[in-house]
């Protein structure tokens, strides 16, 4: 157990917390003063959502859909949200980061969201509380965390934190070190070789590290045609990896001799297991590899606060009720997106969305005191081999058998045809589909 | 009123739910009936690439908002069974059953024909409200 979860909290919610978060009218109006948290909870329940991202900007967008009169608090760090979606464009010019920033501002107007920026350190699930860095105690009856990925570093020797914050961005979270990554792609020198190494399963965005590799690939095909992308890979298949494949010997020349990629499969010996940061080198399972730029991207767990708030188990993800996305470790308590154990679905901002969309239905359901509904979910990820080259998996879920499943005959990559307007029409799709998801979670 | 007759009401409000939901609620996740708020549950998984409610208007995937049933259903009948060409629509309609698929159509034609951006919650609601009055005021 955390320590943040030992931790007990030394006051109880007070006026001023109350007026801080429904202003004070509405706390005038419903006459709780004085009243026990209890007493609060059932003259209007109150649904408190940890993070900002696209799993608790949909949940709280919904929930208002389901229910026009239950009071919705969104409590994030970070006042504004750069989407890891397309987060790859930026490396390659055809994004910048400033439009893949997003904030709550429509989610606080149209949706009657109450928006609190800051941290939160812990959470006391017999009091339905939760406290944050500047020591704000809010009550809760329903508490919903989205928490997204954490990094682990411990597989690679002399690769850790300070490494992908200073000299070697992994460029996994959407931010400072995706510009980093951008400019040492640009500064690769004439025939120079990158080295792109993905993360063992399971993962954020399946296809993302694959993308990356394409984006790179076409980089150097107009800038740098002598250079290369070696993939140093733990695994023998990924996403989409038929799809990705083709369009790589479409592209870039895969499977010759002047490939611009070369993809090392683990059981040729592509797990790296070192890196040296000052000389640039990295050590594979059978092989070492000098190169000019390496990309590494770690492997992952849940997000801190799933891990500080004792909703992971021993895999390090969060285990919860597939129809509902309730936690499995704690009453009340509900888990969505990258952080949980969802089974058949990839951790994708779509799945998040999905899942979201679900577990706003069931927590105002519950609130009523119904039964949630059957649970359906879904997953489309559009991903660019080129600029003009989309591939795509989709499936629709349900819960079968106990674990998320693909319904009717749905699940399935891009076909591999002939016909030449099909993979710039994925690519139409996938820029229409950021637009628009994008839209469905902040606006 | 007092508290106290409050916390009665409250009490006999509960004790009526108690009574009457669960035996339902079972029937529902056994049966394969399709309510209309299931309807409402499967076309908001839409909304990513058609837009919140299917209110996109100014993009390659087309607004479902305002569609006819029949439109909407012939359309996703002939991308399940592949006499429509397709990008990823033929892979999506092979999720749903007909009855599925109606549900969506009932709920798609009763949302208000434009960009989500100009809706006020207040007519999305109203939406909703008609769709499951169409189904039959089935919740």
């Amino acid at each position: 157990m955390s320590r943040l979860e030992q931790q007990t909290f030394d006051r109880k919610i007070t006026r001023r917390d109350l007026v801080k978060l429904f202003g004070a009218s509405a706390v005038a109006a419903t006459g709780i003063f004085g009243a026990s948290n209890k007493a609060f909870a059932q003259s209007a329940a109150h649904v408190v959502i940890l993070g900002g991202g696209v799993g608790g900007s949909t949940f709280a967008k919904y929930l208002r859909f389901a229910d026009p009169d239950v009071k919705i608090t969104i409590i994030e760090q970070y006042p504004e949200y750069i989407t890891c979606l397309r987060s790859n464009d930026v490396l390659v010019g055809m994004h910048t980061l400033d439009e893949l920033t997003f904030n709550l501002d429509t989610i606080r107007s149209k949706y009657n969201v109450n928006v609190i920026i800051d941290r939160v350190v812990g959470a006391d699930f017999d009091q339905k509380t939760v406290r944050t860095q500047k020591g704000e105690v809010v009550s809760y009856d329903k508490l919903v965390v989205s928490p997204g990925i954490d990094f682990v570093y411990d597989n690679i020797e002399g690769f850790n934190e300070q490494v992908a914050d200073t000299t070697h961005p992994h460029a996994y979270k959407a931010g400072p070190q995706t510009l980093k990554l951008k400019q040492q792609l640009e500064n690769l020198p004439q025939g120079g070789t990158a080295i792109i190494a993905p993360p063992q399963n399971p993962f954020r965005c399946p296809p993302g590290p694959y993308e990356r590799i394409s984006f790179f690939a076409e980089y150097l095909k107009k800038h740098n045609p002598t250079g290369k992308v070696i993939v140093l890979d733990p695994k023998d298949r990924f996403t989409k990896d038929v799809p990705f494949k083709k369009a790589w010997e479409r592209l870039y020349g895969y499977k010759t001799d002047n490939s611009l990629i070369e993809w090392v499969s683990g059981s040729d010996g592509g797990q790296v297991t070192r890196l040296d940061p000052k000389t640039n080198q990295v050590q594979a399972v059978v092989e070492d590899f000098q190169a000019d730029l390496i990309n590494i991207i770690p492997n992952q767990r849940a997000g801190k606060l799933a891990q500080n708030l004792d909703l992971t188990d021993e895999s390090g993800w969060c285990p919860i009720n597939r129809h509902t996305f309730e936690s499995m470790r704690h009453d009340e308590v509900y888990v969505l997106g990258d952080s949980t154990i969802a089974d058949a679905m990839p951790k994708s901002g779509y799945s998040a969305n999905s899942q979201a969309k679900v577990c706003a239905k069931a927590v105002a359901d519950t609130l009523k005191g119904e039964s949630p509904g059957r649970a359906i979910y879904s997953n489309v990820c559009y991903s660019l081999a080129g600029q003009n080259y989309g591939v795509s998996i989709a499936a629709i879920y349900e819960v079968r058998d106990g674990l998320i499943q693909p319904k009717g005959d749905s699940a399935g990559v891009s076909e591999i045809t002939d016909k030449p307007a099909q993979p710039i029409l994925e690519a139409v799709y996938q820029k229409n589909w950021h637009r628009e998801f994008v839209k469905d979670v902040f606006y | 009123m007092t508290n106290n007759t409050l916390r009665l009401s409250g009490l006999c409000l509960s004790l009526s739910l108690f009574a009457g939901t669960p035996a339902q609620a079972q029937d529902d996740a056994k049966s394969s009936s399709i309510t209309a708020k299931l309807g409402e549950a499967m076309a908001q998984q839409c909304a990513p690439c058609h837009g919140t409610n299917g209110q996109a208007m100014t993009e390659a995937m087309p607004p479902l908002a305002g569609l006819p049933v029949e439109t909407f259903e012939r359309a996703m009948l002939a991308y399940r069974d592949g006499s429509r060409d397709a990008v990823i629509m033929d892979r999506v309609a092979r999720g749903f059953t007909d009855e599925e698929i109606h549900a969506m159509a009932i709920w798609f034609e009763k949302q208000p024909y434009k960009a989500w951006q100009n809706t006020e919650l207040e007519e999305a609601y109203k939406a909703s409200e008609a769709a499951k009055n169409a189904m039959g005021g089935q919740q």
